[in-house]
């Protein structure tokens, strides 16, 4: 970035308006290829898509509290698992079956105890906020497992399947799953990044990320801390809760371990492998985790194995995830003719 | 409309401030003058809630800013540019500049606003998609002043904003400093050079060792030998 300092104004507005929305198109194209899918893939191979359209939509909120404000949240499958929940209260037990109806309610209860939990988070920032949201997901883990009669304890909850826009599908489940409700799934992935990225790109999201950088700085410019970050936690656990519907929906089960803290770890590391710093990059992350832990699963029982390996050589070699090295793998190959002429 | 009454200041057990006393009103420039160590950013952290007195107390426009937190007391109207200048280092010149727009609303348009401060600094708007690690020190100096000045405050608190800078820049942020005072904002500046204090300054406080030992106008203070000692102490010891 060494400009001299006549050639500055011209190049540096151009480099303003062109790198803003790739993060938006990298992943509208993906989602592009993930909607003509259908029509060259196996059931199977869309069945793998559906928990990566979930947990492409929880990394959404995910890295709005990670990348954006600075928060790593090692408890965030809370959210995810009041989402399932939501889903199977509302489907096996209250006879609810609207698919939209279970999206609000899961997105209002994700949000309401959101509200209650970050109030007290987000008072601290880096391993204290880590363990703290940590040992709220635990906390809820228990009450999913202890409560038998409410939750179904370790059997977990029957998760029906939904009608959606009010109408029912009468076919097989692979047939809903890989028909109507993956393309259903999918536009929802579409609205819900769009939605995202205008959180991120508005004055809202400028404050998070000034205050990602230093809260102290932030204050004196004015910038109300804890409600931006108790904010940015709300609408993060929105979006895991509105994944964990999918999820369940899809695995046609709540249980447990969708709240369990090795399944926050799971999100923490689709972040990483995709790249916490850019916009895409969790969503890319959550794509790759989900085709390569099947992948490993299928060849070897020491798949936990390969991925903690994976997670290690990531750290180590590429920090900044999948997302990093392609741009960085970009920005050489733009560099390149310059010197070698 | 600013105002400190005996404003005591203790930092982990030994006295910053021993009970400063100074006042600030519309449209005034003030200086805070003293050598390092003196107190004056203690003074001005103190102002922005990052330090609770002992004693003493802070009020501006009536209301006791005391156990205020430090967003409100920038939502009340007051511009904070720090010593080290703290531009955000991930967000661009531009970001750096409207994030204040939106703290704090205060019937002018973010446009006008974001507007004024580049007329204040105009050599900015050539760097508004630089990061802002990839400023020199006075064009992280220009940004911060204009970042406190989008906030659209009544009062703007300078420390040090000629500190460090080189000849080349100084007079930029003069010219800067002369033209927000123009606006009818009233300005205080600390300052432990005295000869970068502008000539048109209202009045100038002296620290020393946490109290001040003179207040009043600049020609004032350049007769009086005891303050002279202090304030350009080693620099022109002829005076």
């Amino acid at each position: 970035m060494s400009h001299t300092s006549i050639g500055i104004s011209t190049p540096a507005t151009a480099q303003r308006t062109l790198p803003r929305p790739t993060g938006l198109w990298v992943l509208l194209g993906l989602l592009t290829i993930m909607a003509l899918l259908p029509l060259v893939a196996s059931p199977y191979a869309l069945l793998l898509m559906l928990p990566f359209i979930a947990y492409g939509i929880a990394l959404l909120g995910f890295n709005l509290l990670f990348g954006t404000t600075g928060l790593l949240s090692f408890g965030h499958a809370l959210f995810l698992g009041v989402g399932a929940y939501a889903a199977a209260v509302l489907t096996s037990k209250l006879g609810v079956l609207s698919f939209e109806l279970l999206l609000v309610t899961a997105a209002l209860a994700s949000g309401v105890i959101a509200l209650a939990v970050g109030a007290l988070c987000v008072r601290y920032t880096r391993i204290f906020f880590g363990m703290l949201t940590l040992a709220f997901g635990m906390l809820f883990h228990s009450f999913l497992f202890k409560f038998y009669g409410l939750t179904g304890g370790d059997q977990g909850m029957r998760v029906l399947r939904p009608l959606l826009l009010g109408m029912e599908w009468r076919g097989g489940k692979t047939a809903f799953l890989t028909g109507p409700f993956y393309y259903y799934a999918l536009a929802l992935f579409a609205l819900l990044g769009l939605a995202m990225w205008r959180i991120t790109q508005s004055p809202f999201g400028l404050h998070l990320r000034a205050i990602r950088e230093n809260a102290g700085k932030a204050a004196y410019v004015g910038v109300e801390i804890f409600r931006m970050r108790l904010a940015a936690f709300v609408i993060s656990a929105v979006y895991g809760g509105i994944g964990g519907v999918i999820l369940a929906v899809t695995t046609g089960l709540a249980d447990p371990e969708l709240a369990y803290w090795t399944h926050s770890g799971n999100l923490v590391f689709m972040a990483v492998l995709g790249g916490s710093g850019s916009f895409a990059g969790p969503a890319v992350g959550a794509l790759a985790f989900v085709v390569l832990q099947d992948f490993v699963m299928s060849i070897t029982q020491y798949w936990r194995f390969v991925m903690g390996g994976t997670l290690v050589l990531l750290v180590v070699f590429l920090p900044q995830g999948l997302s990093g090295a392609i741009e960085l793998f970009a920005v050489r190959r733009k560099e390149r003719p310059p010197h070698a002429a | 409309m600013l105002s400190l009454s005996n404003l005591k200041v203790d930092i982990e057990g030994s006295h910053i401030l021993n009970g400063i006393s100074l006042s600030v009103a519309a449209g005034e420039l003030v200086c805070l003058v003293g050598r390092n160590g003196a107190g004056k950013t203690t003074t001005f952290r103190s102002i922005m809630g990052y330090r609770r007195a002992q004693s003493g107390s802070i009020s501006f426009d009536g209301i006791d800013l005391a156990k205020l937190p430090t967003w409100q007391i920038a939502q009340r109207g007051i511009g904070f540019s720090p010593e080290e200048s703290e531009v955000y280092a991930d967000l661009t010149v531009a970001e750096n500049i409207e994030l204040s727009t939106w703290t704090r609303p205060s019937g002018r348009p973010a446009a006008t606003r974001i507007e004024e401060a580049y007329t204040v600094f105009p050599k900015l708007r050539q760097y508004l998609a630089r990061g802002g690690a990839q400023l020199s020190g006075g064009e992280r100096k220009m940004v911060s002043i204009a970042r406190a000045l989008t906030l659209d405050p009544k009062l703007l608190l300078l420390d040090e904003p000629f500190e460090g800078l080189s000849p080349a820049i100084i007079p930029l942020i003069a010219e800067g400093v002369a033209s927000i005072r123009a606006m009818g904002k009233g300005v205080l500046i600390a300052e432990s050079n005295v000869h970068h204090i502008p000539d048109y300054v209202d009045r100038i406080y002296v620290l020393e060792r946490g109290e001040v030992m003179f207040s009043g106008p600049l020609a004032e203070a350049y007769r009086d030998r005891a303050v002279m000692r202090v304030i350009a102490g080693q620099i022109d010891a002829v005076l």
